[in-house]
Order: structure tokens, then C-alpha cells, then sequence
């Protein structure tokens, strides 16, 4: 019983007391053992007795500072526990640990209490009750106290271990300015580095170049490419000490986040890229099992589906069964239940990989990924999480105008435009999302002009398409979401960053957009990366691949029999080819180029196409003079 | 003597039956002294390089050209020739490493051929090469007592990776000139066994140190790279030099090179004179070189397989029937080798049922029969036939066009089950 008759002070229950005390004895031995064996102990009412206990065993002046110690121990150790209730165990944890600050104040224990702080700090930073965002405003804060007494000068590793949590804080931190944030963090942890040097701190300078690579891999400022490639040299230090022998579970950690900046990386070939990605995952998944590390199992499976779904090398068909094959491995462990978040994201990974099989039925396929998205939309409301509500809207949109184009089901395409008009409500203009969502409803509102033949759908799908085309500026996109993007939005990206003089990056989406296309249910969009790729390639001068590009398009657009395709194709080979010096072969495409623009009533064109003919004819004229001299 | 002594011995006569030590025909790198003997041809490619190693100016040079076509030993001869003529000047070779820079690669080519150098040595034990001296770093710890000396101790290095490669490079390079004043050639070889993208990248990132002290000699294909990066005026090469098939007379000179490099008796180098390719006949000899395209890497290959089917047939000379059955196995042996995929096999029986394939004629239909919807998705398995010597590449700059290697079709031998 709590308390003691009408009006006395309340008093721990036997219980709890018996309990502490058992504590105080199992101290020096191995605590885990000892919670596991008082399981049911850990408990609210604990929760309530700890500030009366605490009362207490400090009235003696003599013990409390051991008292102080113990509960500081039972704090540490208890946060860290991972049976019974966690959220119960670190709330209890942290309420030791605050207990232990009236006894060890800053004036009298000033490194103890900087100690404490710290310690402090992390518990608020993984504390699961509450609101995230003030556990970590109070994490920040705790460190920043610690941080007034572990100077440099005068406690210069435990400085540099608050700045590297500090970091992490920042990181994690949900108020203040995202952007800011990030360089707190990136700033926190180049501190700590330079005491952490990998000579004298080996492990922690493993650990906080670690850090900095995920810093780097977030950061928003600065080069996109640039960040991910000191993420990538972070991630490399941070091997050269964590080894598979020495330190597996981190050494299994950073492979992890090296996946992970290899399969975003802009620089370098995006076939390598990801092959390291999917190598570094592999080997993560050595060390991290299903059975001793189910959730980062779980979560690098994740990472592998996704890897795999991108893949550029390889049987296509292949490597979207292993992708399938790897989500839902991750999916036994991230349960509804027990990571919603987390399911909900494997389920919309899920439905993208399904909407894209080719294997199996098609009808099929794309039932299974409408069901996941509907299934990911459960969780992912436009009110919990309304960036992801909007994404997975359409790629849901996008599964059904498939399902539409296989059954000629008008429905589908209805229900398609309704999503897609619903989440361009709340799509940040100029954002990858909103580019993606207004190609997409451009492409339904046309297909649904098929069945309509309502001008107002044409004009609807004109309006979508050029607003799509005219956000989508080298400048101005975020790349860092570059490879989620629609392929057709990397195509167009990529000629553009081509056109600016950003060759290699726009070579890389082109090509990129290029995978994914040829397995692709829309031809056309095969045909207009096609082109796109063979003008990248005209403007690097490589002509034999820009060649090769355009008479592919080509034989494509005349598939399709689209006719301004055939002719810009013609006219682009014949461009080439008389680049090359093959005057004759270049001329026939250049003629019938002309012709067709006119035929498109292209005058412009036509005369441009003309102009380059002509003077390709003077050339063989001299040429043939020459001969005949 | 026991039954597998025997065997070997029997083994080893049959090859002497056809007046040759051993088998000369080889895929695999061969030593300077058996290199000179067989290296054929290629004068007018080996003079345009000579003359740019007559000037002060250090040169970049370019060799590119398709797979097997002899890049690598083409450069290994005028690394040969540059050392025999050239005792001042130092010449390094490396085949360029996967997931490595150029200049890393450059400096571990460098460092190796200076094994005196100290500095040279600690580079690449830095970077966790094995190196023939062994580095120590000393320490020295002063005693807790007072007036007792101090006492030193040694522990290994620890591995790093050069932070700026191409700025040690670059020591290294003034560090060789002391020596070596007549300059430094660094080869680099095999550049098209990496994807084109990359190999653009690589050299990107390379323009500085391509553009040093040292003399530099790549080797790869022209795929990869853009017109900017080959023109000379404002690119990085003084010299692009494709090497092209071999023409059918030095195919045959070749030959009779590569068997008198292994011939016991009667040596003979008259093309004229039947004896000089012996075991082969003239007319075989003739059909082994056109056959093999002028391909040096092919021609070792095909000729391989033609001497182990004349020592397993017991046969002293190669007929028009040992040939044709050579062949056939030669044909069998490089589909095994090359272990097709399904869709490469489909590719492979339509290129020896048409003829040829090319991204000018194929049709939408050809392409859909195959399983794609455009020629440059094609274009890799035929690459990789070609690789696997079962394709050739023709000559046609304005087109992409691939033809089946002529081989007699080979049968696979049916197992007998019980």
C-alpha cells in the first residue's frame, strides 16, 4: 500500500523497497540477469515508488551518495534493457538518472554531473514516451549542459564523446530548420574528430566518422554529389578500423549506410553504384541475421529489395524476383504491429516492385500492387505522414492506369485522375513529387481522352504535361530524390543537365531512365528516352553512340508510327551522319526529314533540316569536283 | 617408371612428333625473350609511337582497339624495345585494377619497377601491396627514471590508401628522373575491361596527372571515350592509334613465327617454303589464318586446340581433315568456354543463322524475336560474343554490324548412361 493513514507523507510500497535493495546487493553482478529473473517488478508502481525510495535511502547522509550511485548504475543499466516494456524500462531509467542530480549537483560534483547529463541526453534521445520532438529539444539541451563543463581544454575525450551525441541529436531533430540541423550536426562531429583522431581513439574515430557519413548523406546544403562522396570517404574510414573481426556488428552498421550512399550516388556509373550497394548490403546481412539482429535484418533486407528493384545489370525480370523475394523477408519482421512505419514502407516498395514484374501474370501483378498501396495508405494518411500519403497515391494512380490500359477498364483511369488531382493538392510546387504527379495526370487525362474524346481532357493533359516540363530545371531539383523519380522525368532531367554542360550526371539519368523503360508498358516513353540519349550523346560528340540512339528511336517511333518522332529522329541521324563525313546515307535522312516537317506543317523546322542538306549536297559537289581534278 | 609417368612421356612425344617442344600457341602473358620471336607485323603502328620518343616532349599515347586484336602485347613490345634502346629511361606496366583511380594506378606501376627506392617501397606498403623491403616505423620512449636512457621499439605500419595519389605520383616521377634522366614511361593496360562510363570518368579525373612529367601509354577502346577527350588540339592524346586486324600474310608470317619460336629441328622462315609451317600444311596454315581474322588472340586460341587434336589423334601432319575436325572442336570448346546465358545463346543462333546483325538493318520484329526493343540493349551480348570469340565486329564505321565466327558447327559428344 502506497500510503500511510489520512494526510501522512506517501511511502514506497514493500515492494518497490524490497526490490531496490534486492538491487543494491545484484549491483556488481549481471544486472541483466538480475531484471530478467524480477521481471514482474518493473512495473508503474515502481515507476511511482522510485522519487520516494529515492527520498527516502538519501535521508542518511552517510549513504547518499552510494544510494546516488546505485540508482545511477539501475538507470544505465535498465535503459538498455530490451525484455518487459521498453517504454516503462527507459522511463524508469531516465527517472533514475534525474533522481541522481539531487545528489550530485554541479557545484559540488561538476564532472559527475556533466557525467549524468550526458547520460541524460541519450535517454531523452531514444526515450519512446512522450512527444519525439521535446525528448529531443531536452537531449539537445542536456548535452549542451554537459558540454559546460566538459571543456576541451579540461575534459577533452569526454568532450568530444558529448559532441559526437550531440550530433546524433541533431540528426534526429525534429524542430528548428531541417537544413541547419544537419550542419549542427556535420559541425558537432568534425569537433569531436579532432580529438578522436583515428591514432589515439581508433574505435571512437571509426564511430564518428560513421556518424558524419550519415550526416553527409542527409545533409541538404552544399553539392548533392559532392555530400554523398564525403559520405562515401566517411563510411570507407570508418571500415578501415571496424573490420568483420574486431568490431562485427558495426563493421555489418556502416556496410549498411555504404549501401546506402552507393545506391543514391549521382556521381560515378549508376550500374556500378549499384552493384556496390547491393555487395555492401550482402555483406551487411552476414553479421546482421534474422536471429541476432531481427530488426536491422529486417531493415537491410529492405534496402537490398530496393537495390535490387533499381538494378541496372543483370536480367531485369531477375532482379525484380529478388527484390520481391527481399521485401518480403523484411516484411516478417516489420509487422503492422509492432513498426508500422516501417511495414507501411515495405508495403509501398512492394506494390512499386509488383507494378513493375514482369514474371507472372500482368493482371495479376498489378492487383497484388494496388492491394499494397492501398495497404501502405492505412498507415501512410495524409494527416500522419502527408508526403508519403501523396507519394504512395500515385504510384497507386500510376498502377491503375496499367490495370486500364490491360482491361480498357474506364473506372481505373477515373480513379486514377482523382488521386492524382487529390495529391497535386498538397505537393510542394516544383518538387520531384509534383513533377512525377503532373506527368502522370497528364498521361491519364490523355488516355482518358481515348475513351472521352472530351477536348477538355487534352487541353487538362497539355496544361499537366508543360507545367511537369517547365519545373523540371537543373537548377532547381532536388537530387537527392533524383533516382525515385519517374524514368521519364530522368530522361527529361538528364538531356537538360546535358544541355547545361553537366555531361556525365545527365548521362547517367539518361541511361538510368533508359533500364527501366525497355521493360516498361509505355513504348513511347521507351522511344522519347531513346531520342533524348541519342541527343545527349550528339552534344558529347560521341556520334557513334549517338548514331546507334537515333536509329534506334527511330525503328521505334516508325513501330509506333509516330510520325514527328520518325522525323526529329531522322533528322538528328542525318545530322550525325553527316558529321561523320557520310554525306550520301546523311542526306536521305535529311530529305525525308524535310519532307515530314513540312508534311507536320513545320516550316521552321523544315527549313532548318533544309539548311544542313544543302550544305551536306556543296560538300559532295566539292568532293566530287575534287575527285575529277 | 610408373603407368602416369608413362602417360606424360607419351604425352610429350606426341607434341615432338610434330617437331615442336611444347604447344607455342598461348592466351597467357609470355617473357620478353619468347615475345620478341613471335611478335609479327604492326610496323607502321610501332614506328608512329617510336617517333614521338625521339623529342624531349613527354607524349601520351593511346592504343585502342577490339578485344584480342594483341593490345597488350603490342605494348609490352615497345616497353621491350624502349628498354633496349633506351637504357636511361625507366618504363613501368600495370593493367588497370578494378575500382581504382588512374593515378593510384600509375603510382603503384612506378613504385614497383623502382624496388631500390625507399620512399618508392613505403608507398606501396601504405597501401597494403607486398613489398620486397621490410618497413618498420621506430619509436622511441624516454624511461620513467630519471638519468637511464632512453629505449627505441618498432611496430608495423598501418595501411592507408594514398590521400592524393596524384601528387605523390608526381614526387615519385622527380624521384625516377635522377635516375633515369632520358624520362619516365608508365603503361597502363586494359582500360576496356572496364565499363566505358567510367573509363570516362577515369580519365576526367585525370587530366592533370596525364598531363606531367612522364611519357603515357593507355591502352582500351574508343567507346567510351568522347571526342573531347581524344582530339589532341585541346585533349589529352598526342597520338590515337587503333590497332586493326592483322592482313592474311602476316597472319601467316605469324604463324611461322610462333612455330619456329618452339620448332626442335629444321627451322625455316621462307613463306615460300612449305617446311616453314610445318606440321601444317601450306593450305591448312592458309585456312587457319583466315579463319582466325587476323585476331592474334583468336588465332592463338584456334591454334591451340589444333596441336592438342593433333597429339590425341597421333597424326604428324595437320590435313584438311585434322583441320576441319580441330575446328569443330575449337567451335564446341569456345561455346562451353563462353557458358551462354539463354538469351545470349538466342542472339548467338540467330547471328549464325542471318549472317549478320546491324543497328541499320535489323528490324522491330528481329528484335522482338529476340526478346528487346532496341539494338543498343543488344549490343552488349554481341560484345561479349565477340569476347568470347564466337562474333566478330566488322569494319563499318558508319554502322554497328556483327558477324558469326566461320567455324564447322561442333557436336557435343552424347554421354553413355548405362
Amino acid at each position: 500500500m502506497g500510503s500511510k493513514g489520512f494526510g501522512g507523507q506517501p511511502e514506497p510500497t514493500e515492494k518497490s523497497r524490497q526490490f531496490i535493495l534486492a538491487f543494491k546487493k545484484a549491483m556488481d553482478e549481471d544486472t541483466h540477469q538480475f531484471f530478467c529473473s524480477h521481471l514482474s517488478d518493473l512495473n508503474e508502481s515502481l515507476l511511482k515508488d522510485l522519487p520516494l525510495l529515492f527520498c527516502e535511502l538519501t535521508k542518511n547522509k552517510k549513504e547518499q551518495y552510494v544510494i546516488a550511485i546505485m540508482f545511477g548504475n539501475f538507470g544505465l543499466s535498465l535503459k538498455q534493457f530490451p525484455l518487459g516494456d521498453r517504454s516503462l524500462n527507459m522511463e524508469l531509467g531516465l527517472m533514475a538518472l534525474q533522481l541522481v542530480l539531487k545528489v550530485f549537483t554541479r557545484r559540488a560534483f561538476p564532472q559527475d554531473w556533466a557525467k549524468i547529463q550526458n547520460n541524460l541526453g541519450a535517454a531523452y534521445k531514444n526515450y519512446i514516451r512522450g512527444d519525439r520532438a521535446d525528448n529531443l529539444e531536452k537531449a539537445i539541451a542536456t548535452y549542451e549542459l554537459a558540454l559546460q563543463i566538459y571543456t576541451r581544454e579540461a575534459f577533452s575525450k569526454d568532450w568530444a564523446g558529448t559532441q559526437n551525441n550531440l550530433g546524433i541529436a541533431y540528426i534526429d531533430r525534429i524542430r528548428g530548420d531541417r537544413e541547419d540541423n544537419l550542419e549542427r550536426a556535420i559541425a558537432a562531429y568534425e569537433l569531436a574528430l579532432q580529438i578522436y583522431t583515428r591514432e589515439a581513439f581508433p574505435k571512437d574515430w571509426a564511430g564518428t566518422q560513421n556518424n558524419l557519413g550519415t550526416a553527409y548523406c542527409k545533409r541538404i546544403r552544399g553539392d548533392r554529389g559532392d555530400n554523398l562522396e564525403r559520405a562515401i570517404a566517411a563510411y570507407e574510414l570508418a571500415l578501415q578500423i571496424y573490420t568483420r573481426e574486431a568490431f562485427p556488428e558495426d563493421w555489418a552498421g556502416t556496410q549498411n549506410n555504404l549501401g546506402n550512399a552507393y545506391k543514391d550516388r549521382i556521381r560515378g556509373d549508376r550500374g556500378d553504384n549499384l552493384e556496390r550497394a547491393i555487395a555492401a548490403y550482402e555483406l551487411a546481412l552476414q553479421i546482421y541475421t534474422r536471429e541476432a539482429f531481427p530488426k536491422d535484418w529486417a531493415g537491410t533486407q529492405n534496402n537490398l529489395g530496393i537495390a535490387y528493384k533499381d538494378r541496372i545489370r543483370g536480367d531485369r525480370g531477375d532482379n525484380l524476383e529478388k527484390a520481391i523475394f527481399a521485401l518480403k523477408l523484411a516484411s516478417q519482421i516489420h509487422t503492422r504491429e509492432a513498426l508500422p512505419e516501417d511495414w507501411a514502407m515495405t508495403q509501398y516498395n512492394l506494390g512499386n516492385v509488383y507494378s513493375d514484374r514482369i514474371q507472372g501474370e500482368r493482371a495479376d501483378n498489378l492487383e497484388k500492387a494496388i492491394h499494397f498501396f492501398n495497404q501502405a495508405a492505412d498507415v501512410f494518411t495524409q494527416k500522419a505522414f502527408p508526403e508519403k500519403w501523396a507519394t504512395n497515391q500515385a504510384a497507386l494512380a500510376e498502377a491503375l492506369m496499367k490495370r486500364a490500359a490491360l482491361t480498357n477498364n474506364i473506372q481505373d483511369l477515373v480513379s486514377a485522375i482523382e488521386l492524382l488531382q487529390s495529391a497535386l493538392i498538397f505537393a510542394v510546387v516544383g518538387s520531384p513529387d509534383f513533377i512525377d504527379t503532373q506527368y502522370r495526370l497528364g498521361k491519364a487525362l490523355s488516355r482518358h481522352y481515348e475513351y472521352s474524346h472530351n477536348a477538355d481532357d487534352l487541353q487538362q493533359a497539355m496544361q499537366a504535361y508543360e507545367i511537369a516540363l517547365e519545373a523540371i530545371s537543373p537548377e532547381h531539383y532536388d537530387l537527392k530524390q533524383i533516382w525515385k523519380a519517374l524514368p521519364t522525368t530522368q530522361a527529361i532531367l538528364g538531356s537538360r543537365l546535358i544541355r547545361d554542360g553537366q555531361w556525365q550526371e545527365g548521362l547517367q539519368l539518361l541511361l538510368n531512365s533508359l533500364t527501366q523503360l525497355k521493360t516498361g508498358d509505355d513504348p513511347l516513353d521507351h522511344a522519347n528516352a531513346l531520342y533524348q540519349t541519342a541527343r545527349g550523346y550528339e552534344v558529347l560528340s560521341d556520334w557513334d553512340n549517338a548514331r546507334l540512339f537515333y536509329r534506334d528511336a527511330l525503328r521505334l517511333y516508325a513501330h509506333l508510327n509516330d510520325l514527328l518522332g520518325i522525323t526529329q529522329s531522322r533528322e538528328g541521324l542525318g545530322s550525325v551522319l553527316v558529321s561523320q563525313g557520310y554525306l550520301d546515307k546523311g542526306s536521305v535522312e535529311l530529305v525525308q526529314a524535310r519532307d515530314n516537317y513540312l508534311q507536320l506543317q513545320k516550316a521552321d523546322r523544315a527549313q532548318q533540316v533544309d539548311n544542313i542538306y544543302k550544305a551536306a549536297q556543296r560538300a559532295l559537289e566539292r568532293q566530287a569536283v575534287e575527285v575529277y581534278a | 617408371m610408373n603407368n602416369i609417368d608413362d602417360i606424360f612421356k607419351k604425352s610429350a612425344n606426341s607434341i615432338h612428333q610434330l617437331d615442336l617442344r611444347q604447344i607455342p600457341f598461348t592466351e597467357s602473358p609470355v617473357d620478353n625473350n619468347t615475345l620478341d620471336r613471335i611478335f609479327t607485323g604492326r610496323e607502321a603502328e610501332l614506328g608512329k609511337v617510336f617517333n614521338l620518343f625521339q623529342g624531349r616532349d613527354r607524349r601520351r599515347i593511346y592504343i585502342y582497339g577490339r578485344i584480342g586484336i594483341g593490345k597488350t602485347v603490342f605494348l609490352l613490345e615497345v616497353l621491350s624495345a624502349l628498354h633496349r634502346n633506351l637504357p636511361k629511361m625507366l618504363s613501368a606496366y600495370i593493367s588497370l585494377p578494378a575500382n581504382l583511380d588512374l593515378a593510384t594506378t600509375a603510382l603503384i606501376a612506378l613504385a614497383k619497377a623502382m624496388p631500390d627506392d625507399e620512399w618508392a617501397q613505403r608507398q606501396l606498403y601504405q597501401m597494403g601491396i607486398p613489398t620486397e623491403i621490410s618497413l618498420k616505423e621506430r619509436t622511441s620512449e624516454i624511461s620513467a627514471s630519471l638519468g637511464l636512457g632512453a629505449k627505441s621499439g618498432e611496430k608495423d605500419l598501418p595501411v592507408t590508401k594514398p590521400l592524393y595519389p596524384a601528387v605523390s605520383l608526381e614526387t615519385l616521377i622527380e624521384r625516377a628522373l635522377i635516375k633515369y634522366p632520358a624520362g619516365v614511361a608508365i603503361a597502363i593496360d586494359d582500360l576496356d575491361k572496364q565499363n566505358p562510363s567510367v573509363v570516362r570518368q577515369l580519365m576526367h579525373d585525370a587530366q592533370g596527372m596525364l598531363k606531367g612529367k612522364a611519357w603515357f601509354l593507355l591502352t582500351g577502346h574508343p567507346m567510351g571515350m568522347t571526342r573531347d577527350l581524344l582530339t589532341s588540339e585541346r585533349g589529352l592524346f598526342d597520338l590515337q592509334l587503333p590497332l586493326e586486324e592483322l592482313d592474311q600474310p602476316t597472319t601467316y608470317k605469324m604463324l611461322i613465327n610462333y612455330l619456329n619460336s618452339e620448332r626442335i629441328n629444321n627451322k625455316c622462315d621462307d613463306p615460300k617454303d612449305p617446311r616453314s609451317v610445318l606440321p601444317f600444311l601450306p593450305e591448312t596454315a592458309k585456312k587457319l589464318c583466315e579463319v582466325s581474322l587476323g585476331k592474334p588472340r583468336l588465332f592463338n586460341r584456334l591454334g591451340i586446340t589444333i596441336l592438342n587434336t593433333a597429339t590425341a589423334l597421333q597424326v604428324k601432319i595437320i590435313t584438311p581433315e585434322v583441320l576441319e575436325k580441330s575446328l569443330k572442336a575449337a567451335e564446341l570448346s569456345l561455346r562451353q568456354k563462353a557458358a551462354l546465358t539463354a538469351q545470349e545463346e538466342r542472339v548467338r543462333a540467330f547471328l549464325q543463322e542471318h549472317g549478320n546483325i546491324s543497328d541499320e538493318t535489323i528490324s522491330m520484329q528481329d528484335l522482338e524475336q529476340l526478346g528487346f526493343r532496341a539494338y543498343n540493349e543488344v549490343l552488349p551480348i554481341l560484345e561479349r560474343l565477340e569476347e568470347a570469340d564466337l562474333a566478330h565486329q566488322l569494319n563499318q564505321d558508319d554502322t554497328k554490324i556483327f558477324a558469326p565466327i566461320l567455324l564447322p558447327i561442333g557436336q557435343a559428344v552424347p554421354s553413355i548412361k548405362n
